[in-house]
């Protein structure tokens, strides 16, 4: 057993070991040329000052950090780290988002939980200061300016929420808690995981012997720290090994994904983590890209964090075959932030294997409600459980499944949280017998675990993931919706490999071509300031369109259904969409 | 050389509502009203690209210079070049 204390020490230990090395490259806008570096020396040293300039003075504290992609943020969730505090980032919101809706739905999440310090932008710290109950500190940035832009200065003009939580509440956290990573990416009611210091030395042990990562490995990645894959497996993993990373911004790299592919071409970089559908988003802008790129120095580009499609990863091996991507580098994990990370990972120098639908049993006539679509006809391994890990399938009647048969995936692994961290404190009811179920679909096969998709109703969007109940609970407050009649579900994106979101929504009066369109404006507008992300679909319905079930209950799967077909019914005669 | 003002426009309204799934008018916001999401601007990128025969180097942009018709005409004028 590692101690949180140990950890820390062993951690700036094995930074400053590589004291000319460089170990970290934060690449940011506007300058996408010259990246900020930092040594490993240099790493400890800005970290541990940040962390001693905007850190709270007690002793351990949880800590929010609301900000943009920046050198500051990256430092300072390892400087907190090292200085004894615990860590937790948010997502900084997209510039898209109405500045007032945004900050009142932040006040409401920063209410469910318990911390003792929130660092984020100067203005931001204003604003919210006399809404919420933790300290607020301001953190000036290089670029504040532009990000700031978005918030017009000024207090909340009220206070918005009666219920906060107890601020400072992090005693029942456990003693090793080194973070806080939270499970359900950008959504409203937030959970967090605590990351202790033997869970994540473990994961980045066992992790790194499935991969043979040494400090020689180069990790270049988008994806964002408040995300599991951003954090442990492109932060993390790279630091404890000693080995560099490039971190680049979500935001810029969206809208120029070359950007990636610019830097393992740079860096030569060996691992890149990514969502499935970041593949076909790759394969689809290659016809456009401008420049070419040496891809043959990466070991492994690893597909996680939503079902892998075969049609992406066939498309990106395809597609980059002539810049040095081989069949074989492409490689796929099943992770998840209860677990610090990984639970499987594919064998690496080999191609990953895939099975035909037809082979697969379902445990269960009971697992029919599943509401997503099963639309593969050959499922993708994630690989096999890295070492130390057990996996096993449960039918719906609690009995193990055989092989190649389907239901939920259960996990048990050394590195497995022991409860969530919210609005109530830290809850340690969440495992049966040390086994935690995911509320994910698989099944195992020769020792392999394929994922189909989700028992819950979560909708993957992207690699995040996104509570319909979150996302009803916004629509349900818009003037002219139906309270208690919306309906949040996920529709495949078959061009991207991944899900998009969509809203039916019944009106509150007598229906209107205008009122529908105001209505439909105004979802838009605050789904995407309170979760960040643009429901693709959004249909707004009369009175009792939406189908309930025969107990009186709202049915998101037949509404799901009911949507799908009309939308395609409308699709048929020339138009888009779900004509109401 | 790159396309006239009104042939950009065109093009831009034309990939807008293609993209959206719905006519697009004048002034309408894409983006910031959350009509296009964020994975949906590259292919709007890609398409005005097709459309146009131009290349635009997206290095300096933002989903909000999409925002709506006139801002995707004046970042197309601004940024694009010819197609090699």
């Amino acid at each position: 057993m590692i101690t949180r204390d140990e950890f820390r020490r062993e951690l700036r230990e094995r930074l400053l070991a590589s004291d000319e090395k460089i170990l970290l490259r934060v690449v940011v806008h506007p300058d996408f040329d010259q990246p900020k570096e930092f040594t490993g020396k240099a790493l400890v040293a800005r970290a541990e000052q940040l962390a001693r300039s905007y850190g709270i003075s007690k002793g351990r504290a949880v800590v929010l950090l609301l900000l943009p992609h920046s050198p500051e943020l990256v430092l300072l969730q390892l400087g907190l780290v090292l200085k004894g505090h615990i860590p937790a980032v948010l997502a900084w919101p997209t510039s898209r988002v109405d500045a007032e809706k945004y900050q009142r739905n932040l006040v409401h999440q920063l209410s469910h939980l318990p911390a003792d310090q929130l660092i984020t932008l100067p203005r931001l710290a204003e604003n919210l200061a006399g809404s919420v109950r933790c300290q607020v500190t301001g953190i000036h940035l290089e670029n504040s300016a532009t990000f700031e832009s978005a918030f017009p200065a000024g207090p909340l003009s009220q206070q918005s929420e009666q219920r906060q939580a107890e601020a400072g509440s992090s005693g029942p956290l456990s003693d090793d808690t080194l973070f806080l990573q939270f499970s359900g990416g950008t959504t409203g009611a937030q959970k967090a995981i605590a990351v202790g210091a033997e869970m994540l030395s473990q994961q980045l042990r066992r992790l790194g012997e499935a991969l043979e990562f040494t400090a020689d490995d180069v990790v270049a990645s988008w994806l964002p720290l408040y995300h599991d894959m951003g954090l442990i497996a492109c932060y993390w993993m790279p630091l404890w090994h000693g080995a560099s990373s490039i971190q680049i911004a979500a935001n810029d790299w969206v809208i120029n994904p070359e950007l990636l592919l610019k830097y393992v071409s740079r860096c030569r970089a060996s691992f890149c983590w990514l969502p499935n559908f970041a593949f076909s988003y790759l394969s689809q802008r290659r016809e456009f890209m401008r420049s070419s790129f040496e891809l043959d120095s990466v070991r492994a580009w690893i597909n996680c964090s939503e079902p892998v499609r075969r049609k992406s990863i066939n498309a990106f091996s395809n597609t980059f075959a002539d810049w040095g991507v081989e069949p074989k580098s492409v490689q796929a994990s099943y992770a998840m932030a209860e677990t610090v990370f990984a639970i499987t990972q594919s064998q690496l120098g080999k191609q990953i294997s895939a099975i035909p639908r037809a082979c697969v049993k379902q445990s269960s006539q009971a697992y029919g409600h599943l509401a997503f679509d099963l639309i593969d006809d050959v499922y993708v391994s994630s690989g096999k459980p890295i070492s130390g890990t057990e996996v096993r399938i449960v039918g719906a009647d609690g009995s193990i499944c055989p092989n190649a048969t389907a239901g939920e995936i259960h996990v048990r692994a050394p590195f497995l949280f022991s409860g969530y961290w919210g609005s109530g404190g830290f809850q340690t009811n969440s495992l049966v017998d040390g086994w935690h179920a995911t509320g994910d679909y698989g099944f195992l096969a020769n020792g392999d675990l394929y994922v189909i998709g989700r028992f819950k109703d979560i909708v993957i969007v992207g690699g995040n993931n996104i509570f319909p109940e979150d996302v009803e609970a916004v629509v349900n407050s818009i003037e002219g919706v139906y309270p208690g009649r919306v309906v949040v579900f996920g529709v495949e994106d078959t061009d991207y490999g991944t899900q998009s979101l969509a809203v039916v929504a019944e009106v509150k009066d007598e229906f209107s071509e205008e009122k529908a369109v105001q209505a439909e404006a105004a979802i838009r507008k605050l789904v995407l300031a309170a979760i960040g992300v643009s429901p693709r679909h959004v249909a707004v319905v009369p009175a009792r369109w939406i189908v309930k079930s025969t107990a009186g209950k709202i049915s998101r799967r037949e509404t799901r259904q009911r949507f799908l077909q009309e939308r395609t019914a409308v699709s048929l005669e020339g138009g888009c969409g779900l004509a109401t | 050389m790159l396309p006239d003002h009104a042939a950009i426009y065109d093009a831009a309204r034309e990939a807008a509502s293609q993209i959206a799934c719905r006519p697009i008018k004048e002034g309408q916001r894409l983006v910031t009203s959350g009509l296009i999401d964020s994975l949906s601007v590259l292919k709007l990128i890609s398409l005005l690209e097709k459309k146009l025969s131009v290349s635009i180097p997206p290095e300096t942009l933002q989903p909000e210079d999409f925002d709506d018709v006139d801002l995707i005409v004046e970042t197309i004028e601004r940024v694009a070049e010819p197609a090699s």
